[in-house]
């Protein structure tokens, strides 16, 4: 038993993911509260693993993991942390972290923790803050036992605190991966064509107070000059002035841009449920009234049309 | 007049013809039979006979296009005198001597002054059938009136797309011309000794071809032997009309127009079950196959239906005409297995089923008393029950209202959280007794948008002592929509859920914000055995100025207005006064839409339309509407605010996006009445 | 083919979830099957009606409500309904996945199907258990399911459409995200008509499992407010927000 935090780290076409710094940079500090190490594991090929301010990385390779396999991830991560059983096991809350970390949980006895926004000790003990019921409620919990798996939601921690050149050190897989159940046999990509909205960090976002597919153009333009791209509410693409790759809500994407600026949406709950965790939401609307002001973190009431040139002119 | 071997020819032509309409007409009573029972009819005889005085004073046409109406009833009366012409000719013909030209000289002690005037009148109408007939024909085929045709997105049975209808109208236009013609011309060659003054068009052609005896018989054969040929024919075309359209009328619908006809036939036969709604066109009730007779073609209703006007490819009238052919194909055709199709493949698209709003203008301008409309929701309950894959908003708003008891997906104890930030409590009127039961419906509860009009209506309540209460977590959406989007099983449970909840709650009567929920409430909850006073607001409201509780204090005479009708309160329900009135002593200016009252056009939303997911294209009944209120306050004063009054929640939603998409914001602005009426009154809020 | 669906009745987050000490006051809020399931019964439904075989849902009756949402199931296509009379509304869910993996033992399965998640899985999503406990791979996140044979091919989604294709070896455990096709409407006629006349059959919860944390707090997180209004006109307001944007490194 140690006080070690390993961190499961993720990545995709070479690349880590926001998350993984994130959960590294937290790990740290709880190492430092715990008086262990903090500890990246980097699971599969394809990717330099020397990123982490980890105390150590280690990099597990093998030709089964080239690929996220749940089954081979799963097993190799059960024989890591059976190993070196650790105080905590962070994983992301993710498509990826999810098939994995509860199952572990299930496998080894351990209590798990998921929908996690914080972590911390409160008098050597673990706590954890958890947004459960789709954000309606926050539960303060602290996980029995000699080791908690906790599963993180993105955006929760800064990602400059996890990120360094910690060598890491490669190991082969500590279990054997030869007979499988679960194949990985080929990548999905995009349907092509148009832009992922969800993967912007900016969205200017235009509802039916843009009165006409002319009108979307002035849009486009202000999300240029603003290095954006131009999303919508359900009505705009239902008129077909925009694709439906762009619409954004309940029938379309759910977004988490760094912007969203939204310019002549009145917010309807469908469209909210959609851009509510936006980090930085400005809403222009000519209706005071306007129920998006009740999430925007800025508003005006005010002619898009004209806040959208002034903006352009001063861009 | 005519000779032995003429008498034995027109005899067996005769009898022939006698036999092929009593075989046509057979025919068709067989086949409405085959419908499914009816609601229950009271007082057919009586209705039969007020059907005819409609019929015969044509009422029931002038409902639309007014001009075109009248030359209709030109023609009404120049066929039904010649119903008796016919038989004075077919005398003629048979009894020697038998002459009435010149007063019936040539008869022993005829009534001259009676014959005159019969010679006067036929002559007369005579001519006024060929203008009518020949201003249809121009209207047809010189003009192509575009209302007699349908959009090329309306499903059509092949024989109408070929031109079938047309060719119906030309044989039955042409056969009008020669019978009419040649029956002037009949009576011209009898005119022996010169002008007869009491038979002018007569007279007038005398003077051209003279007299003759061979013109005669000749005039008189293709006047009558047509007539043969056309009687039996006329089983076979639309102008069935003729006789089954008086018929339908006085076997039209009885029960309230809110109130659908239920699922199955509440009346049970032996050996015989009944899957919901219709999948077939026998599985529509008897009346409504009728319906496919009495149909006169004349497509008032696509003229009037909001979705054909948004260019979406329903045709109340292609329903019916594709219904008629489709009859016509299996029972006088030989293609009886045609019956077995699918409505939906054989009369109405299933986007056409989807697109209908069921505002009742179809059924309520038939000038025949047709239903396509309910034809329209049972085909939709059954295409429900055979898993037809539904649009998803459809089914997420139905899914919602399964679980939660409102469409917007709104847990059922957020129902009443509007109420719980009012500044007075508002009263469980399941907890405690009130006077007004308030059901306040989902969108008003739930909306954002809407829920400050709500508030107000509360406030205006409470400031003019009504003694009220809301049911809060225990309302459940009243099932109005749902019940016209076809979903018969989630309406019948929203009835329980609402009259178990009714019936923790003590009060006199229930006052709607709601249209819709007014509609069922008063006119199907009695079917589940909710018989209430139900009121809509615009009416509790009323009461309470007019007794003096709440006082105009503030005239509003800075607005223009104009008002419009929701389908479910006005046409469904003739509450036209009501919100009139109140506008009137609120003190503003009044401008009424051409289309106002019954011929209130729909803003889009009912019958489930509000919760499609996929929004047609075109423009949308409700921005014309916006327009339409516009032109008609027109120029006038800039010193007025002009606004669009509504008394529907659902309205509030489709006419402020309707002024925002056709760019009309600051020229118009959508208010609820209870917003002018909390103004005018100065509500404490 | 054993299809077996195992669903969750949860809390329903459409209203204000009302707390109780350290935890929700399950005594007022309204349970309904998870999102998610419903979504997992019209895949397994989907997968039944391509290759055959019967569709058994199963489920925890945690506030003796659960049959309504049997019910449904059986009119959306399942065949059979079973409830573990679980009889604890907090039941977490560990608990809930091992009685659920007790109750499929029995059931030879040949697949397993779970929604991904569901608004409650504080403590871990019931599918990955359930396989933990069975011992079958499980793989989540999926968007389609084919059978073939004793092999089932699934679409994992990742992102903005980026995903991958498996291969496993029945059975397995599935975390179906989304049916291949939207989850079709059981009209209510035919769901009432089920509720008088299909049995449910009741098994007594056996297996012991916890989520072993312990609820220290629980609430409503600080309300975001109302948005800070710029004032001014259409130029001023302009100018402020590109200064705001800038000041923030997004302009």
């Amino acid at each position: 038993m140690s006080n070690d935090i390993l961190v499961i780290t993720e990545h995709m076409d070479g690349k880590f993911s926001d998350v993984s710094f994130e959960m590294v940079g937290k790990a740290k500090e709880l190492a430092n509260a715990l008086g262990g190490q903090a500890v990246a594991v980097v699971v599969g090929g394809g990717v330099s693993s020397n990123v982490f301010a980890s105390d150590s990385t280690i990099h597990i390779d093998d030709a089964a993991l080239s690929n996220f396999n749940p089954e081979a991830y799963g097993k190799v991560i059960e024989a890591l942390v059976k190993e070196k059983s650790p105080k905590v096991v962070m994983f992301g809350w993710t498509v990826t972290g999810m098939d994995v970390a509860a199952w572990l949980s299930a496998r080894m006895g351990a209590p798990c923790v998921a929908y996690a926004k914080d972590v911390r000790t409160e008098g050597g003990a673990l706590m954890v803050s958890s947004q459960a019921y789709g954000g309606k409620l926050m539960a303060e919990v602290a996980p029995e036992g000699d080791m908690a798996i906790v599963a993180c939601l993105a955006g929760s921690f800064p990602v400059e605190a996890g990120q360094g050149s910690t060598a890491a050190t490669t190991i082969a897989s500590p279990v054997d991966l030869g007979s499988l159940k679960v194949k990985f046999t080929e990548a999905i990509k995009p349907a092509g064509g148009d832009v992922d909205i969800t993967a912007q960090a900016k969205l200017v976002s235009i509802g039916r107070g843009i009165g006409g597919k002319e009108n979307v153009e002035l849009a486009e333009e202000l999300a240029k000059a603003l290095g954006a791209t131009v999303s919508a509410s359900r009505p705009v693409v239902d008129a077909g002035w925009l694709p439906r790759t762009r619409q954004v809500g309940k029938s379309g994407l759910k977004v988490k841009p760094k912007l969203y600026f939204m310019l002549g949406i009145s917010g309807a709950p469908e469209h909210l449920e959609g851009m509510k965790s936006a980090e930085l939401i400005i809403a222009i609307n000519t209706d005071k009234k306007a129920p998006i002001f009740n999430v925007a973190h800025y508003g005006a009431t005010a002619d898009l049309f004209e806040v959208a040139e002034a903006m352009l002119e001063l861009l | 007049m005519l000779n032995t071997v003429e008498k034995i020819i027109f005899i067996l032509l005769a009898i022939t013809a006698a036999g092929f309409t009593f075989h046509g007409f057979k025919t068709i009573i067989d086949s409405i039979r085959k419908g499914r029972p009816a609601p229950e009819l009271k007082d057919v005889p009586g209705s039969l006979v007020k059907a005819a005085i409609a019929v015969l004073f044509q009422q029931t046409i002038f409902k639309a296009r007014k001009v075109l109406s009248a030359i209709h009833m030109g023609l009404f009366f120049g066929l039904i005198t010649y119903a008796i012409v016919n038989l004075v000719d077919v005398l003629e013909g048979l009894i020697p001597g038998f002459d009435l030209v010149y007063g019936g000289v040539h008869l022993p002690n005829a009534p001259t002054g009676l014959i005159n005037a019969f010679n006067l009148i036929a002559d007369v109408m005579s001519g006024a059938l060929l203008i009518a007939i020949t201003v249809f024909l121009v209207r047809r085929f010189i003009v192509k009136d575009k209302a007699l045709t349908f959009r090329d997105n309306v499903l059509l049975n092949p024989k109408v797309k070929a031109g079938g209808q047309a060719r119906d109208s030309l044989t039955v236009g042409v056969f009008v011309i020669m019978h009419v013609g040649a029956r002037l011309m009949s009576q011209a060659f009898r005119l022996d000794a010169g002008a007869d003054p009491f038979m002018p068009i007569a007279s007038f052609l005398n003077s051209i071809f003279g007299a003759s005896e061979t013109g005669v018989h000749v005039a008189w054969w293709i006047s009558l032997g047509w007539v043969m040929f056309i009687i039996p024919y006329l089983s076979r075309s639309k102008h069935t009309h003729f006789f089954m359209s008086p018929v339908n009328l006085g076997l039209a619908k009885q029960n309230p127009r809110g109130q659908l006809d239920p699922a199955i036939p509440l009346k049970v036969i032996e050996g015989q079950k009944f899957d919901p709604g219709a999948k077939v066109v026998y599985d529509l009730a008897w009346t409504r196959v009728m319906d496919a007779y009495a149909c006169v073609q004349c497509n008032r209703c696509q003229d009037v239906c909001p979705a054909n006007f948004q260019g979406r490819p329903l045709s109340p009238s292609a329903l019916e005409v594709n219904k008629r052919y489709l009859l016509k194909e299996a029972t006088f055709g030989s293609h009886p297995e045609k019956l077995l199709l699918p409505l939906t493949e054989t009369v109405i698209s299933p986007e056409a089923v989807w697109s209908c709003t069921t505002c009742y203008a179809c059924v309520r301008v038939c000038p025949v008393g047709n239903e396509p409309m309910a034809d329209i929701v049972d085909i939709r309950r059954r295409m429900l029950i055979d898993g037809y894959e539904i649009d998803s908003g459809v089914q997420n708003a139905l899914q919602s209202l399964a679980t939660n008891g409102n469409w917007m997906s709104k847990g059922k104890r957020l129902r009443g959280k509007w109420a719980k930030e009012m500044e007075f409590p508002v009263k469980n009127a399941t907890e405690e007794p009130v006077e007004h039961l308030w059901f306040v419906g989902d969108t008003a509860s739930f909306d954002e948008r809407v829920i400050p009009n709500t508030k107000m209506v509360a406030r205006l309540f409470n400031q003019g002592g009504l003694d009220f209460g809301i049911m809060y977590q225990n309302e459940s959406n009243s099932g109005n929509d749902v019940r016209r989007v076809g979903e018969e099983g989630l309406f019948e449970q929203l009835v329980e859920q609402n009259m178990e909840a009714f019936g923790k709650a003590q009060f006199k009567q229930i006052v709607t914000t709601d249209p819709h929920s007014f509609n069922t409430l008063k006119n199907e909850y009695p079917q589940f055995g909710g018989k209430f006073e139900v009121k809509h607001y615009t009416v509790t409201l009323l009461k309470l100025i007019e007794e003096g509780k709440l006082t105009v204090k503030n005239k509003l005479s800075n607005y223009k207005v104009t008002f419009h009708d929701p389908c479910y309160l006005g046409r469904y329900n003739g509450g036209f006064t009501a919100p009139r009135k109140l506008l009137e002593l609120l003190g503003v200016e009044f401008v009424e839409m051409p289309r106002n009252c019954e011929n209130s056009f729909c803003c889009g939303a009912g019958g489930g339309q509000i919760w499609m997911g996929k929004v047609a294209p075109g423009e949308r009944p409700a921005e014309n509407r916006i327009k339409e209120a516009l032109t008609a306050f027109g120029e006038g004063a800039k010193d007025k605010a002009q606004l669009f009054i509504v008394t529907c929640p659902k309205d509030m939603i489709m006419y402020s996006d309707a002024v925002k998409t056709t760019g009309n914001e600051g020229k118009i602005e959508v208010r609820d009445i209870i917003q002018l009426v909390a103004e005018a009154v100065m509500v404490v809020a | 083919m054993n299809i077996v669906v195992a669903i969750k009745h949860i809390p329903s987050i459409a209203d204000d979830l009302p707390v109780k000490g350290v935890n929700v006051d399950f005594d007022s809020v309204d349970f309904v099957l998870n999102e998610f399931d419903e979504q997992s019964i019209e895949q397994a439904v989907l997968v039944k009606e391509a290759v055959g075989g019967t569709v058994t849902v199963v489920g925890v009756d945690l506030i003796g409500e659960l049959d309504a949402v049997l019910h449904l199931a059986l009119a959306k296509g399942a065949d059979k309904a079973v409830k573990i009379t679980g009889d604890d509304p907090a039941a977490d869910s560990h608990q809930q996945a091992k009685w659920l993996s007790e109750a499929i033992k029995g059931m030879s399965a040949d697949i397993v199907f779970a929604g991904v998640q569901a608004s409650n899985d504080l403590d871990g999503q019931i599918g990955a258990m359930i396989a933990a406990y069975l011992d079958m791979p499980y793989i989540g996140g999926v968007s389609s399911v084919e059978v073939s044979g004793n092999t089932a091919t699934v679409n994992k989604e990742f992102a903005g459409g980026v995903g991958a294709k498996y291969e496993a070896a029945l059975p397995m455990v599935v975390g179906v995200q989304a049916a291949s096709k939207p989850p079709r409407y059981a009209p209510i006629s035919k769901v009432r008509q089920i509720a008088q006349s299909a049995t449910i059959e009741k098994v007594a919860p056996t297996g012991e499992a916890s989520a072993g944390i312990t609820f220290k707090k629980m609430a409503p997180p600080v309300a975001a407010g109302h948005a800070e209004m710029i004032e001014g006109s259409s130029k001023e307001v302009a100018a402020k927000i590109v200064e705001l944007l800038k000041s923030k490194g997004l302009a």
